[in-house]
């Protein structure tokens, strides 16, 4: 650290340089006592010293909520998102997935969690007007390996999932080139992937998106019930980097996760106890979490032309800016897409017709 | 009383040079010039200097009577949280100059209280508010602008229900989203090292802007629960903080509110929910208020309080922002806030 950056006087650099003190954030945690005994400076030195750091640690002045709405501010832009590529699904999220924060995507196996995944990772390649970011995504995989087949599917399908995009461009957008994809098949090696790979690609522009899917196979497989502390202290240190990243490159970070089943000592023991899961890796977790999304996989099932689906469910189940809610949707050969009101209107291959009585995205 | 010249905030070789020229106490430095000392103690006339006005400055500490100090509460009002259960158990809102901290496990609705806060910090003062302006530290990326702008239609809105005076229909005229916007400034602080730099500049920061009346940090945990490494090293700065909050609360007047994630705690076999960061941060916060869910409706308690008793009360959070959960009932319209206030400190008024 170059002292002499700092706007103080020569005397209490030099004290400074003498005390060994390498950084203002080493100035910055320690204590006014601390600092007059280590340096040797008076109380009213040892202000303008902590006064000096402080400017220098802060990299930017408070903003007010107002410049932060008109776009006046690049680095906190809090009212972009990154829309699904489903306009049902996009009214729930209120334009899509915040880009400063980290969501989380749970939801038991076959709920469809990675079928989001993989959508997000083709809308995120769609220019800004188009609920998109202009850029790639790296997908993490922790447990099965990529579904690259289903992805090719979806990328050839992608013109009658996205109707609202005039069809050049979309033949424009090379998108496998823009999926990175990494394997991690330990926490040492989901560590490297996010701090090195993760953060390379995302200064480089190439990707505004990152997904792990999941964070849960790694936690629940490398530590045993008793290591809750070291399991806790792991989980702290990946959510930190995936905040970290989020926040630094204003991109949105998709965690997927499993869901634990929970068992209630219930007074009421007639309730059926199959529908408590809740999301793996408990409060510790939960705490790190912007945006929590559950997937629920339900009874029914909807059919349009050749092609039958499971209903499912994707509901909001907290986040600052969004009200608990949820809308079913199903899985079809181009993605997922919401399904309004399936008893009374089991719609048929006519989507056009769907989509006018579908509300228009908010924001944009 | 005398005071010690070693218990000065001053340099310990400045300390020691006078102590040894023969100044043990603050008084044996009245009635000096700097010169004199410097000659005296063979010290520089800079350290002399310092060292008279540090000795002068202890003098400057006032008593203060339990009344004044009563008048001065009552002169700062309270922030009212729209919640008029919540308001009438702490006794008219969230207390100016006092540390208030939100504990709560996720989705419960910190975040959505701390907004709605920093919209009803500007409500006008014809309508008994405070007409204030927030600083809003955000560790967690929660903060939302766009959910902000949903709490300050909606609190527009219900003023301009209640305007009934022309002079609350010319507040109305400044009482915007655009304003209440204006008003909310907004600082990311990324771990808590940028916090901590952060509160070192809030006196500069309010200095310049003597209507600020809130200080929002949501949340405290959130930063420090990564320093897990150095569990004495995170005790030591969240003493420090919770002091310097304590501080700017009381010299500033400002309202401060602070969040907590919750945490597991076992009591023998038993596993209690508990706010974290442990107890030492605990005294911090002068209220501590607690939310959580039972069954499918929201509480919130207060846990900890020196001047209220413990309460529970049921809130809900709508649209419009946080609110009393029977208000689907009631329109907000038939639901005049500033009776509600003005009921909160006759009350009070009554009361003492």
């Amino acid at each position: 650290m170059n002292w002499d950056q700092l706007q103080l006087k020569p005397r209490i650099i030099s004290a400074i340089q003498r005390a060994h003190l390498k950084s203002v954030r080493e100035v910055l945690v320690l204590s006014e006592p601390d600092l007059q005994k280590m340096t040797g400076l008076s109380g009213p030195d040892v202000q303008e010293l902590l006064h000096a750091a402080a400017t220098a640690c802060r990299t930017h002045q408070p903003i007010t909520a107002l410049q932060l709405q008109r776009g006046e501010c690049r680095r906190l832009e809090s009212g972009l998102r990154l829309g699904t590529g489903c306009p049902v699904l996009d009214q729930l999220l209120r334009g899509g997935l915040p880009v400063g924060g980290v969501t989380e995507l749970a939801g038991e196996s076959g709920a469809g969690k990675t079928q989001l995944g993989l959508q997000l990772c083709l809308s995120v390649q769609y220019p800004v007007e188009h609920g998109g970011l202009s850029a790639g995504a790296l997908y993490v995989c922790t447990e099965d390996p990529f579904p690259i087949r289903r992805l090719q599917q979806l990328i050839s399908e992608q013109t009658s999932l996205r109707s609202d995009v005039p069809p050049s461009l979309i033949g424009r957008l090379r998108f496998s080139d823009n999926i990175y994809v990494e394997h991690a098949a330990d926490l040492d090696s989901l560590q490297v992937c996010l701090s090195r790979r993760a953060a390379l690609l995302l200064a480089q522009g190439r990707v505004r998106l990152v997904v792990v899917d999941s964070v849960a196979a790694l936690f629940r497989c490398e530590f045993r019930p008793d290591d809750w502390l070291e399991r806790n202290k792991q989980l702290l240190t990946v959510s930190s980097m995936v905040h970290h990243l989020s926040h630094e490159f204003t991109a949105p970070v998709l965690c997927i996760n499993q869901v634990t089943d929970v068992f209630h000592q219930s007074e009421s023991s007639s309730s059926s106890p199959s529908s408590s899961v809740s999301p793996a890796l408990g409060l510790a977790w939960a705490n790190q979490v912007t945006v929590r999304l559950m997937m629920r996989r339900l009874q029914a099932t909807v059919s349009r032309g050749d092609q039958s689906s499971a209903l499912r469910r994707l509901e909001v189940v907290f986040a600052p800016h969004l009200a608990r809610g949820g809308r079913d949707l199903a899985v079809w050969r181009e993605g997922l897409r919401g399904v309004l009101d399936p008893v009374l209107a089991p719609f048929g291959p006519d989507v056009a017709q769907q989509e006018m009585v579908l509300p228009l995205r908010l924001n944009r | 009383m005398k005071r010690p010249v070693s218990s000065l905030s001053l340099g310990s070789s400045l300390k020691g040079k006078l102590v040894r020229a023969g100044f043990q106490f603050t008084t044996d430095l009245q009635d000096l010039n700097p010169e004199h000392l410097s000659a005296e103690a063979g010290v520089s006339q800079q350290e002399a200097l310092e060292a008279l006005q540090a000795a002068s400055s202890g003098h400057g500490v006032a008593p203060v009577t339990a009344l004044e100090l009563l008048q001065k509460e009552e002169e700062f009002r309270s922030i009212v949280t729209f919640c008029s259960q919540l308001d009438e158990a702490l006794g008219g809102g969230v207390p100016v100059g006092k540390v208030t901290e939100i504990c709560g496990a996720p989705g419960v609705g910190k975040t959505q209280l701390c907004l709605q806060l920093a919209v009803d910090v500007q409500v006008p003062a014809v309508f008994g508010g405070l007409g204030g302006q927030v600083l809003f530290v955000d560790t967690e990326g929660g903060f939302q602008v766009q959910r902000l702008v949903d709490l300050a239609g909606a609190a527009v809105r219900h003023c301009s229900l209640l305007a009934e005076d022309e002079e609350q229909r010319v507040a109305m005229t400044t009482f915007t989203v655009e304003t209440i916007l204006s008003n909310v400034f907004l600082v990311r602080c990324r771990d808590y090292v940028e916090l901590l730099a952060e509160l070192h500049l809030l006196a500069d920061f309010l200095s310049n802007r003597p209507r600020l009346r809130l200080l929002v940090i949501d949340s405290v945990a959130f930063p420090f629960l990564r320093l897990h490494d150095d569990l004495s090293q995170r005790t030591r700065l969240l003493q420090g903080l919770g002091l310097r909050l304590i501080a700017a609360a009381t010299s500033h007047n400002i309202a401060v509110v602070t969040t907590n994630h919750m945490t597991t705690r076992l009591h023998g076999s038993q596993a209690q929910l508990a706010p974290a960061l442990g107890d030492v941060w605990g005294h911090a916060p002068s209220i501590r208020l607690l939310l959580r869910w039972e069954e499918s409706r929201r509480l919130a308690s207060i846990v900890k309080s020196p001047g209220h008793m413990d309460a529970s009360v049921q809130y809900q959070i709508t649209y419009q922002g946080f609110r009393d959960a029977d208000q689907s009932e009631r329109p907000p319209s038939k639901r005049p806030r500033s009776q509600t206030d003005q009921s909160a400190s006759s009350r009070k008024n009554t009361g003492t």
